[in-house]
């Protein structure tokens, strides 16, 4: 067809009102006649794209981003088709330089006038860090008390997506409330640092669950007494005491099962007395448990012991009951009698649970322990818990102090405590004062200061205590937009914000003082005192908090347990909680180390090195790596692990428990580690349902429809590294075959549950494939390899990542510029993780709003 | 002083305000204060209501479960019990909560949905009463309320806190027929009272330093600010409710405060009377959200129709196929039943405006274990009454992969008139389920 100067066919168009006063000539018209309009014009629309009628209209996000795809496509040299003639690289290059330009001034424009980012609340992570620190209470819980926050560009740090709502405002409410009267003192005087020993057969659980009842009459499902590997018959028939004074120490309880429903085992007579520091000692050893009689040999007979024949991981959670449990560690215990200390913080009636991990868990019915042989089965005997805490290295705690400095506590009602003012008015301004200089990340206003001393005196006046009229006041503060909200101004960042954005990123909560002095002197923007502290906040320990949130939306951590093993499929995995812990723990310190060492980026795609405990090394099949504990060790030559692309928690939350996609973590890999996100799906399209019953592979599923012309185009960049990840099961288990259900001859063995394996072996992986640009690649190690000659892509997107993060803003293209600078200035150490973090901070996409 | 706490657990409320949206005008001026600050939260002005009512053994699967799908099935055993009513109920085959495992323990999620109670590291999430109450609460004098029977002190219900924190159930209905019609001491609402204003003066105070904040921001960022300022007064406005619940006599009823059992053998009469409490406040719209955990787990041998089975509840469960274990089972279940039936036929007489109160309630009755003997979590029986919707069929999913349960939460919610598309695991609406 003959083509109308765009401005006509603008306004033969609805959209001319629209684009009305707009100026219609746009740049690098003669290009998109000749090179685009065949087909991309009104008539043939390739793609749904008419170029003819789209307006350069850069005010537009929608339009915008269009153009922007326009400019990706040409640069990636997808377009024009191959089949189609060619632009010399001149003419290209000319063109595409016509329509950045204007392109990333508008957008440097937008950034100048409102700032990339928009100004933002603090998301749940943050809240709950800054009370901690606030608080000078690292053991304070507070994220699970607010809502879940919305999450846009893959990360809940953007102000567009972290709503608040009246429900939202309850919740700060209550958290704050919440949080200031746990900091507060509990007693009078400082609360003795006790140390007392909890014999396993003093507590409820483990002693009840020694007798048989209605509800259980089987020996995997109770606990037997022991003295070092002496069984003792006559107890467990209650013939003798449950216990001898004389022996105290050297009495055990066992177990041959891992903690589940129906036996939990618990140090029930234990319970925090106040929130703070504890140290818990255990004494537990491994042990082995004599066969069942002929023919039932996988019972075992709780008469029979023996000594143990490996150590045995050990998970300690705390529960506040019911059942509201936290992970605080874990060790082996070796087969003599073995003393374990946790450090930890615990909340105030917390009891502990501890879990012989690797031990099976019977689920009904008729199990048969997978762990039994012939000869018998590993078990775990507890012997007791010490406690010593609650410690505390002054009195009233830092927390009191902020809230009432010294002001003298007595005794007050309902076995509380009462802080004493002879002027209440004068204490509670300058207590007030105080805090707010403290909690507000910039001096506070006089007008703020009459505002939250308003809510203390109506407390006073309508008769509340000083101390409850001052946590009103708190309260108030604590919920307050100067609170909640990190404000930023157009522009550069003055240093009191850039403090704030440091603090944010690398540690996930509030400047310190050191921070806040550096900011106080007008010094933190300068490069080499903003690289002083840069530095020192990544080597704090609490870089790990930036560690663990990142990865946690960056690679979706957090989802980590959101989908379970088929219990049919995978009942090898089943209920295996540690590893899902290993797992996650196993990416956290894998980019630990990255950021450490300055690792070069290229290490998240491949590594020579794994962090690994026995457990995940059995999984991965490494040999020789024993113990609960996860450490660096060197990958054999040639192995299919190293990077994230091959461990379990990614593997995991790309999949869904019961089948894998290539779709699904080919977008995935695509979008998260290659940078390159696919389209949308297209809407009315279903997912492939993938048959568990071994009849056909998902590729041959797939295939029909990557045939059809309409879907082959995206498929062929979404689906490939999908394809090489075929060779991993749902949690990231090496397979050559599809495990299929129904007909045909089991696989032997038994699960984690006890039952046995109803799955088969079904059709044979492939997981070659080959990428766009038309290169090979017959599994995972030669697709890592390809994916490595573009290691400057993994940087770039690893820098993109940390930009949202840390900025709160998407990566515009007019940001592209910068991001650029960033990786030819880290390209020397070969885009050193931490190298990328240090030049990130020296940006201006940093130190602007 | 937690001001916040108030707004979610304590409060009553009259009639008047479905005789308003039905149109009996009342002179009411604080109500016509604060409906239009709400009007966006509760679009629908038919008050809508929800009983949820888990029995943690469930039933005997195969005495319960209808074969044939659709509105032409046949009713099973079971549900003969219920063929008075049978236009006005669905039942579902094929359902369950995504992941939820783990056995007895997985009561807890019954309303939540939150997966592997079984597991370490577990964290409860907010059950569907909670969540619909901190969006409605605020149009009743009671936000929500926990009932449980046989429950052991403490261990279990079925409402759970956005933090994973238990709402403890009350056990007795005399302590619930107490809660919903006799008033407290004047100084025990003056000290509310005194709690509720310290929270609106907190709200004042952060809303004072917003619209300060608003002063010289970008459109974007002031829009961000909008958004906190509106949160803070509709919190604001919430207390101020609550303030004139407070204040508000609670209503006078004909019915006599219930004597309580003595004891948890007579499980079947504790049930019959929280159902009778959960009418009563539905009739006087003091709540719309009930919930009830029937712990049949800690129940002992009970009393049915004048006879004690001879093991306990939970004892008999463990059946075995032994008959007659069975047989005392299936009276039981039966028993479940019949009770759950007369509860539709007194919703059904009782009428709001010129609706039926059952048409504006919706029962929600199920378990978390689909077969107690093996101590399975998929498959669930679950009944669904009431609420408006074109009931009298039987939806059969894949008993293989089940139907995300979840999906019918999203559906309740919205017939509470909030706008929710998502809850828990869901992955949409409940599937067949069509409002009349």
């Amino acid at each position: 067809m003959k083509h109308l100067p765009a401005a006509l066919v603008l306004l033969s168009t609805t959209a001319s009102t629209l684009w009305a006063g707009v100026e219609a000539t746009r740049p690098g018209q003669d290009f998109l006649e000749k090179r685009c309009y065949d087909c991309h014009d009104s008539e043939t629309k390739k793609g749904n794209l008419d170029l003819t009628t789209l307006p350069f209209y850069l005010d537009d996000p929608k339009n915008f981003a269009m153009w922007v795809k326009v400019h990706d496509r040409i640069v990636d040299g997808e377009m024009p088709p191959k089949k189609k003639a060619q632009p010399e690289a001149t003419e290209r290059d000319t063109f595409l330089k016509t329509i950045a330009e204007p392109m990333t001034a508008a957008d440097q424009t937008r950034a100048t006038k409102d700032g990339r980012a928009t100004q933002r609340r603090l998301n749940r992570y943050e809240y709950e860090n800054t009370l901690r620190d606030l608080l000078h209470a690292p053991w304070l819980q507070i994220k699970e008390m607010l809502p879940e926050d919305g999450e846009a560009y893959r990360f809940n740090k953007i102000g567009e997506a972290l709503d608040i709502s009246h429900v939202q405002m309850s919740r700060y409410l209550a958290a704050a409330d919440y949080a200031l009267r746990q900091v507060m003192a509990s007693q009078v005087s400082r609360p003795p640092t006790k140390t007392v020993r909890y014999y396993a057969r003093d507590q409820r659980v483990f002693a009840g669950k020694m007798k048989f009842s209605v509800f259980n009459k089987s020996p995997e499902r109770a606990t037997f007494p022991l003295i070092g590997n002496q069984a003792q018959p006559d107890v467990r028939a209650l013939k003798a005491p449950l216990s001898d004074p004389t022996k105290k120490d050297e009495e055990a309880m066992g177990v041959v099962a891992s903690s589940y429903e129906p036996i939990e085992l618990r140090f029930d007579q234990f319970k925090a007395p106040a929130a703070g520091r504890y140290k818990l000692r255990f004494s537990a050893y491994s042990a082995w448990v004599g066969p069942g009689p002929a023919g039932k040999w996988w019972h075992p007979d709780l008469d029979t012991v023996s000594a143990g024949r490996r150590p045995e991981p050990i998970t300690i959670y705390s529960e506040t009951p019911p059942r509201l449990l936290r992970l605080l560690g874990s060790f082996d215990v070796n087969p003599d009698p073995t003393v374990r200390e946790i450090d930890t913080y615990l909340l105030s009636g917390e009891s502990i649970r501890p879990d012989a991990a690797r031990l099976f868990r019977s689920r009904p019915p008729n199990y048969h322990n997978p762990l039994a042989q012939e000869d018998g089965q590993p078990a775990v005997a507890f012997r007791w818990m010490e406690v010593e805490g609650p410690i505390y290295d002054q009195w009233p705690s830092a927390g009191h102090k902020l809230l009432f400095d010294s002001l003298p506590i007595q005794p007050g009602k309902n076995g509380r405590v009462e802080v004493v003012s002879t002027n209440p008015p004068k204490d509670a301004e300058r207590l007030l004062r105080a805090f707010l200089q403290r909690a507000y990340r910039e001096p506070a206003t006089e007008e703020d200061v009459q505002r939250f001393l308003g809510i203390i005196n109506s407390a006073l006046k309508s008769g509340s205590t000083f101390a409850d009229a001052m946590i009103a006041g708190y309260s108030g503060v604590l919920c307050s937009p100067a609170f909640i909200c990190l404000e930023e101004k157009p522009g550069k960042l003055d240093d009191r914000a850039l403090a704030s954005r440091l603090a944010y990123f690398l540690w996930n909560s509030e400047p310190d003082e050191t921070l806040r002095a550096a900011a106080a002197r007008n010094e933190l923007h300068k490069p080499e005192v903003l690289r002083a502290q840069t530095a020192r906040l990544l080597a704090d320990p609490k870089s790990q908090r930036f560690v663990n949130a990142f990865l946690d939306y960056w690679l979706d951590l957090r989802k980590g347990n959101a989908t379970a093993p088929d219990a049919g499929l995978y009942p090898d995995y089943y209920l295996d909680d540690l590893l899902v812990e290993s797992a996650t723990t196993e990416t956290q310190l894998f980019f630990n180390e990255l950021l450490h060492n300055d690792l070069p980026a290229r290490n998240i795609v491949s590594s020579d090195f794994a962090i690994l405990n026995e457990r995940l090394a059995n999984h991965y099949g490494i040999p020789n790596v024993d113990g609960v504990n996860l450490r660096r060790v060197a990958l054999p030559a040639d192995c299919v692990r190293g990077g994230l692309l091959t461990q379990a928690s990614v593997l995991k939350v790309t999949a869904n428990g019961t089948t894998t996609s290539p779709v699904v973590r080919g977008a995935w890999v695509m979008e998260r580690v290659l940078g390159r996100p696919p389209p949308p799906p297209p809407p009315n399209v279903p997912a492939v349902d993938p048959d568990t019953r071994g009849a056909t592979t998902i590729r041959e599923q797939l295939d029909k429809h990557r045939k059809l012309e309409t879907c082959a185009a995206c498929h062929a960049k979404i689906d490939p590294a999908g394809f090489a990840l075929e060779s991993f099961d749902v949690f990231g288990g090496w397979r050559t075959n599809y495990r299929a259900l129904g007909e045909g001859e089991h696989v032997k063995g038994f699960g984690k549950n006890g039952q046995a394996f109803t799955f088969h072996e079904g059709p044979v992986v492939d997981a070659s494939g080959k990428l766009p640009d038309g290169r090979n690649f017959t599994d995972i190690r030669s697709l890592k390899k390809l994916l490595l000659a573009d290691e400057r892509q993994v940087a770039r997107n690893l820098a993109r990542q940390l930009i949202v993060y840390g900025t709160g803003a998407p990566v515009r293209f007019g940001d592209r510029p910068q991001v650029e600078q960033i990786l030819d200035q880290t390209s020397a150490k070969g885009y050193g993780v931490q190298s990328l973090v240090l030049a990130i901070v020296q940006n201006d996409l940093f130190q602007n709003k | 002083m937690n001001p916040s706490s108030f707004i979610s657990t304590k409060r009553v409320c009259s009639r008047r305000q479905f005789l308003r949206s039905t149109g009996v005008a009342l002179a009411l001026p604080f109500l016509d204060a604060m409906i239009p600050a709400f009007a966006r939260d509760a679009k629908v002005l038919p008050p809508r209501r929800v009983l949820a009512v888990c029995n943690n053994l469930g039933l005997v699967p195969e005495k319960f479960f209808p074969e044939k799908a659709g509105r032409d099935y046949t009713l099973s055993p079971y549900l003969e019990e219920l063929r008075d009513n049978r236009e006005e109920f669905t039942v579902f085959s094929g359902v369950s909560h995504p992941d939820v495992d783990g056995g007895h323990p997985a009561d807890n999620c019954f309303l939540t949905a939150a997966p592997h109670p079984g597991s370490g590291g577990f964290r409860n999430t907010i059950s569907l009463d909670q969540f619909a109450a901190e969006r409605i609460g605020h149009l009743t004098r009671f936000p929500s309320l926990t009932l449980g029977v046989n429950v052991q002190q403490g261990l279990r219900s079925l409402s759970w806190t956005g933090t994973g924190a238990l709402i403890p159930c009350e056990e007795k209905p005399s302590e619930v027929f107490k809660r919903l019609f006799l008033n407290g001491t004047p100084q025990q609402v003056a000290e509310q009272e005194r709690k509720l204003a310290l929270g609106q003066s907190i709200m004042d105070a952060v809303a004072g330093q917003a619209k300060s904040l608003q002063r010289d921001v970008g459109a974007r960022d002031k829009e961000r600010l909008d958004q906190y300022f509106t949160g803070v007064r509709d919190l604001e406005k919430r207390m101020a409710m609550a303030r004139e619940w407070e204040r508000k006599p609670k209503p006078i009823v004909k019915a006599t405060m219930p004597k309580d059992p003595e004891g948890p053998r007579e499980y079947m009469e504790k049930v019959r009377l929280m159902y009778d409490m959960a009418r009563l406040a539905f009739e006087n719209d003091s709540t719309r959200l009930i919930t009830l955990m029937l712990d049949s787990v800690n129940s002992p041998a009970i009393e049915v129709e004048g006879q004690n089975t001879t093991d306990g509840y939970h004892n008999l469960s463990h059946h075995g196929k032994s008959p007659t274990k069975l047989a005392q089972l299936e009276m039981i279940d039966r028993e479940h039943m019949k009770l759950l039936s007369s509860l539709f036929t007194e919703l059904k007489t009782a009428h709001e405006g010129t609706d039926r109160l059952l048409d504006r309630t919706m029962i929600l009755y199920g378990s978390n274990l689909g077969n107690a003997n093996t101590h399975v979590t998929t498959n669930l029986p679950v009944l669904f009454a009431g609420g408006g919707f074109k009931h009298g069929q039987h939806l059969l999913f894949d008993r293989e992969r089940n139907y995300p349960l979840p999906n019918l939460f999203v559906t309740m919610l919205q017939r509470l008139g909030i706008e929710a598309s998502q809850f828990a695991t869901s992955t949409g609406t409940m599937k067949g389920l069509e409002a009349v």
